[in-house]
């Protein structure tokens, strides 16, 4: 079930837009964040309460690829591996992470904390290589930076 | 040129008087007494294995596996010039064929096939094939309805055997009718 | 107008053209896969591509619509090399195992590959694979996402016709699939239209999968008879095995719409279940006889029981063909002469007279097409999205581009809901109360230019303040409903049947109808029916008072509840009953079996032993609609033909044949030969059937055309009377028990109708037990939740039943289907008194096990 909370806030964004479908978008990034991910229980919640029929909200929920259809980590760390940060390394910076983490790209550590993908651009070319965790950016990454990052994490 | 007359000489005259025509075509026909024989001593004795390319009996094939490959699509029916070809499909779970779609019924009513072999071109599985069985003469009607069972049973010529040629045989009668029973082993060319 | 030339060809087409209809019209052919008449555009999948000359990129035909002095051509290499290249992509990932597809013979993209496609692909790539096996969506649809090509037909039906919009695509790009919702799609229409529409094998019929090929299957155009909306069909069979119903999209009102009755409700054709001989009863059981030998059981039957004067009867089944009911009529009149016959047991007889007067039924048929092309549309008195499901989907697709206020009244809440401007929920048989409501705002608004309203008095017993009492709606809906009416231009006013079950003076209607008339409203009366030939009984004769051709008369005439009446009192001799289950009809099961043990003679003719047949002392074979021919006369009064498929099963025998061997037993000039001569005799009868050519009856039929017979003109007929005098007790002096909370209403499902459809496993298996459909809050104030198992207690009967939700339903009114034979609903009722009120128990309340099984 989705908290108080978010039911009201899925119900102001309502106000928000012209049309019902036009909320699913927000409302499932709140579902997102009330379950770390987009559960079907979630996505049947959100077409409760605007009135959809619960394949409409999946048809965009999967269509969209910043929708976590499974269970991430706590951390969820999106490298981006556009042209930009792909030509300052990008990819080292997976294979770094990927070794310190002991997981391949599109998994999660056991201990539930870290789950590594690799995006496309993440609007941030400026500083590239960089990568988002959660909903923060770490940018100009090197190797060292990482552990450092890294560390503060865990 | 007098087309009434002609010549006749010494030569002709002899050669009529003692039957030397006579006698050399009875010397050719003298002859084959001792030369090979040719002439097929079936069902006794002998029997003929056509080569492969023979179209003989409708044959339903396996895979490696042993599933089957008929898949029930009713295209040989379909291309059937004498409609004689009857399939129905079924569903089937059991993993009997290479899909979940096998033959419920495969039945071939030989009395009015001709053998043009355009089903076994339709065939998409190569699941059905035209084999090398021939003696198909039988003194009932039904006996000339062939069903799926019958044709997915290997038929008495291996595959792999090449055919064109005159193996030992024997015939064999039982209360089902007559049988010619080949012996692979013992085979010789015709010619 | 606007003038192209299309390929060289000029042609004149209407502006707003599209290019692709436009070059079909001058006879090219332009392939499409996404592009479908009845649905909304979506041109992605680029195949109907042409050029315009002028324009540098090729156009999709089916979105472009053409403009003056275009000039177009569909095949000009360009085009041909793009159209081949579109159908390559679509078969980049479309795996070729046509040999084990369902739809291999007749697959759209198949047909378009061959005709215009490439015959090689430099595709090397492995196609996309979601799965490997097919798996199955619901009890009829099974699926193979591999196969699909995104054309979204599916999904669009789904939303735009059917309303279950339960289909979606999910994914993006090359990975897009159209499916459903976790497990959603168990609770659709089952309707198989996204079956029909889908251009490959992607969504396949379970009945029908892996039976046969296309081309093997043998079919006949015809009608279907579980409703009264009158689809067209077309049922396959493969050596005289039925293995499918399709639709054809340009067959028949419904086009390639059917609900799930239509399209999986043939198999009860084939059912082991049906008996096939004619039996009679000897020593207390059934035995079969040859039909010479049953024949005679009823001429010596017949005369035994007429014996002192006693009452012969008729009962006959609205979903007989014209000709069936016209004979049935012709036999009881003329050879047994006696008016006690009727259509169907349900109903009171005085109420079905009211209705077809005030529904202005022998004005004539009108196309449901007219009807839906009005301002606004008014819906009551019918469960229509439930009871005539392709009405729902056409009101639904024909009212969504276009500016057609939709207004709904019911008890139930009803799947229509979603397209409806306003829903009303009022109390069941409170539909002349709402209808007079209507009225009266309306007479009250326009008083000066009502004066000469006829009945007008009789909307001073309605009033602000008895509104809610009497109807259970507030004054201001019933406000805007006439607020909706008043500011349209053509009104269609659609009455159910549902109004025929209960007290609900519909005489009202003729008032409403009366002042928007008088106000220059273009109103019509659009009547909706359950049974497939409940008009063509009326209009055949097959009731009382009706004589055929509408000709209404008063007389001594029984209708059904008379006859059982009148049973029940032993003074019926012979009752002879046509294809109706009256024991499981009639509201009061209790007391019609009692009735039926004092016949002296029954004949029972049907398809299978139903509960009245048991009762028979004869019962005779009858065929099922593929076994005979005839003519249906549909809710529009649209005439359509039946056609003869098969050849009836066993001894059975076309009813027509049954009842003219009847009456030629009895009387030797009852001689019928075929079913064109019974119409050619129609026609002479009935004065509406002039114009109908029975051989020329095609995919359309003919809407039957007004007789003007009694001559009253606008509407009133002769014999018409504001208050029938056989009205039942009004429900609103009931006070409410508070023991017995809920009113219970039945009807069909929408899975079922009437008893047959329960004999097909299709839908047995879709549907297979008693539901009990009830409003959510009351649901939740019970503790109850959908799919568990409740009790439902009467006064006379209780049943245990599975509980569905309704969430629109409105409170204190709980709905069981009169479907299902293991819950006779009509134990529920007792005979006279309208609706019966019952309680309901959650089954865990009961036992301290927890709930029951399942």
């Amino acid at each position: 079930m989705l908290s108080e909370g978010a039911v009201k806030e899925i119900n102001e964004l309502t106000g928000k837009y012209a049309n019902s479908r036009s909320v699913v978008m927000p409302a499932l990034y709140v579902v997102q964040r009330e379950y770390g991910y987009i559960t079907e229980e979630g996505m049947r919640e959100v077409a409760n309460i605007l009135g959809l029929r619960p394949i409409q909200v999946f048809e965009i929920a999967t269509f969209y690829t910043m929708y976590n259809k499974k269970p991430v980590g706590k951390y969820h760390i999106q490298v981006c591996t556009n042209i930009s940060c792909s030509l300052l390394g990008a990819e080292y910076i997976v294979d770094v992470l990927s070794k310190k983490l002991g997981i391949k790209v599109k998994e999660t550590t056991p201990d539930k904390k870290f789950t590594l993908s690799a995006v496309e651009c993440l609007g941030s070319c400026g500083t590239a290589p960089m990568m988002q965790i959660n909903d923060n950016y770490y940018e100009d990454l090197t190797e060292e930076k990482i552990e450092e990052i890294l560390k503060s994490f865990r | 040129m007098n087309g009434n007359h002609y010549n006749l000489n010494l030569k002709d005259i002899l050669k009529k008087v003692f039957f030397v025509d006579l006698i050399q075509g009875l010397f050719i026909t003298f002859n084959y007494t001792f030369s090979k024989t040719i002439t097929l001593r079936y069902p006794d004795e002998e029997k003929w294995i056509p080569y492969r390319r023979f179209r003989g009996l409708h044959t339903l094939n396996r895979n490696k596996e042993g599933k089957e490959l008929c898949v029930g699509c009713e295209l040989c029916q379909k291309s059937c010039p004498t409609q004689c070809i009857t399939v129905v499909p079924m569903q089937d779970k059991t993993g009997k064929g290479i899909a979940d779609r096998i033959a419920y019924r495969w039945e071939i009513n030989l009395l009015r096939c001709m053998f043009c072999g355009l089903c076994e071109d339709a065939c998409p599985t190569e699941a059905l094939k035209l084999g090398r069985e021939y003696e198909l003469a039988n003194t009932s009607m039904q006996r000339s309805l062939w069903t799926k069972e019958e044709l997915l049973a290997a038929q008495e010529i291996p595959v792999e055997f090449d055919g064109g040629v005159i193996v030992r045989a024997r015939l064999e009668r039982d209360d089902k009718g007559l049988k010619v029973i080949p012996d692979m082993s013992v085979q010789k060319r015709w010619w | 107008m606007a003038t192209v030339k299309i390929n060289g060809k000029e042609i004149t087409v209407e502006d707003g053209t599209l290019i692709l209809e436009a070059a079909k019209g001058a006879g090219f052919d332009i392939p499409t896969m996404c592009y479908h008449a009845r649905l909304s555009k979506l041109a992605s999948c680029r195949v109907c591509l042409v050029e315009i000359v002028g324009q540098k990129k090729l156009q999709p035909s089916c979105v472009t619509p053409v403009m003056h002095g275009m000039e177009v051509l569909t095949e000009s290499p360009v085009v041909k090399s793009a159209r081949s290249s579109m159908i390559e992509l679509l078969l980049a990932n479309h795996p070729l195992d046509c040999p084990v597809c369902d739809k291999g013979g007749e697959c759209e993209l198949q047909d378009v590959t061959f005709k215009f496609g490439p015959r090689n692909s430099p595709f090397g790539e492995r196609k996309r694979r979601f799965h490997e096996e097919d798996y199955i969506l619901s009890p009829v649809i099974i699926q193979n996402i591999n196969r699909c090509i995104q054309c979204k037909r599916c999904v669009r039906i789904c939303d735009e016709v059917v309303g279950a919009s339960v289909l979606g695509s999910i994914e993006r790009g090359a990975k897009t699939g159209e499916t459903s919702f976790v497990k959603e799609y168990l609770d659709c229409d089952h309707c198989g239209n996204c079956i029909e529409v889908c251009p490959v094998g992607s969504l396949m019929s379970r009945p029908y999968r892996y039976q046969s090929r296309p081309w093997d299957l043998k079919g006949v155009d015809t009608v279907c008879t579980y409703c009264g909306t009158g689809c067209q069909l077309t049922v396959q069979a493969r050596n005289g095995e039925i293995l499918r119903v399709i639709s054809k999209p340009d067959k028949g009102i419904n086009n390639e719409t059917l609900c799930a009755r239509g399209r999986f409700g043939y198999s009860f054709i084939n059912s082991h279940e049906r008996f096939v001989t004619p039996m009679i009863r000897k020593g207390g059981t059934l035995e079969p006889v040859p039909w010479n030998e049953a024949l005679k059981a009823i001429k010596d039957g017949l005369t035994e029981a007429m014996k002192d004067g006693r009452k012969t009867g008729g009962i006959a089944s609205g979903r007989l063909s014209n000709e069936e009911l016209y004979l049935f009529q012709k036999l009881m009149r003329g050879v047994f002469k006696t008016n006690n016959i009727d259509s169907g047991s349900r109903w009171n007889t005085g109420a079905v007279k009211s209705f077809a007067n005030v529904m202005e039924l022998n004005k004539g048929g009108i196309s449901v097409y007219d009807a839906l092309n009005a301002d606004t549309l008014f819906i009551i008195g019918s469960s229509i999205s439930d009871e005539n499901p392709i009405t729902d989907y056409l009101i639904r697709r024909l009212s969504r581009n276009k500016k057609m206020n939709i207004i709904i009244a019911s008890p139930r809440g009803l799947k229509l809901d979603s397209s409806a401007t306003l829903s009303l929920r009022h109390r069941p048989a409170a539909e002349g109360d709402i209808l007079g409501g209507i009225a009266k705002v309306i007479y009250d608004k326009n008083m000066d230019k009502l004066k000469d309203l006829t009945g007008k008095e009789h909307l001073k017993n309605i009033s602000r303040e008895n509104i809610p009492d009497l109807t259970w709606t507030d004054w201001s809906s019933i406000e805007s409903v006439s607020g909706f009416m008043l500011s349209a231009n053509s009104i269609t006013i659609a009455v159910g049947n549902d109004v025929l079950r209960g007290p609900s003076r519909i005489e009202s209607m003729h008032i409403l109808a009366e002042a928007l008339r008088l106000l220059g409203k273009d109103v019509k009366l659009f009547p909706v029916f359950d049974r497939a030939n409940q008009r063509g009984a009326w209009e055949m004769g097959v009731h009382p008072d009706i004589l055929p051709g509408y000709s209404f008369r008063d007389g001594d005439g029984l209708g059904s509840e008379g006859i059982i009446d009148a049973a029940s009192r032993g003074e019926v001799g012979a009752l002879y009953v046509v294809g109706e289950d009256i024991v499981s009809d009639f509201p009061d099961g209790g007391f019609v079996r009692e009735a039926l043990r004092q016949v002296k003679f029954l004949i029972v003719q049907d398809i299978f032993l139903t509960e009245t047949a048991k009762m028979a002392h004869v019962v005779l074979p009858g065929a099922s609609f593929v076994e005979k021919d005839g003519t249906f006369t549909n809710q529009e009064g649209r005439v359509q033909r039946l056609r003869k498929f098969i050849e009836p099963q066993g001894d059975a025998k076309a009813d027509w044949e049954i009842i003219a061997s009847i009456g030629e037993a009895v009387e030797p000039s009852f001689h019928y030969g075929s079913v064109s001569d019974i119409f050619k005799e129609i026609k002479g009868a009935v004065p509406m059937y002039r114009g109908i050519d029975f051989e020329g009856l095609d995919g359309n039929g003919a809407i039957v055309k007004g007789s003007g017979i009694g001559g009253q003109g606008a509407g009133v007929v002769a014999g018409f009377s504001l208050r029938p005098k056989s009205e039942v007790r009004s429900q609103e002096q009931e006070t409410p028990d508070p023991e017995y909370p809920f009113i219970l209403i039945t009807g069909n499902h929408l899975y079922h109708s009437g008893r047959l459809s329960l004999k097909a496993d299709t839908l047995r298996d879709i549907l297979p037990e008693a539901v009990v459909e009830m409003n959510e809050e009351d649901a939740k104030a019970m503790g109850v939740s959908k799919g568990d198992k409740v009790k439902v207690k009467g006064d006379r009967y209780e049943a245990t039943l599975t509980a569905h939700i309704n969430k629109r339903s409105v409170r204190g009114v709980v709905f069981i289907p009169e479907n299902f034979t293991d819950v006779p609903v009509n134990m529920f009722f007792t005979k006279g008194k309208g609706f019966p009120r019952v309680k309901v128990l959650p089954l865990s309340s009961l036992s301290p096990q927890g709930r029951g099984p399942g």
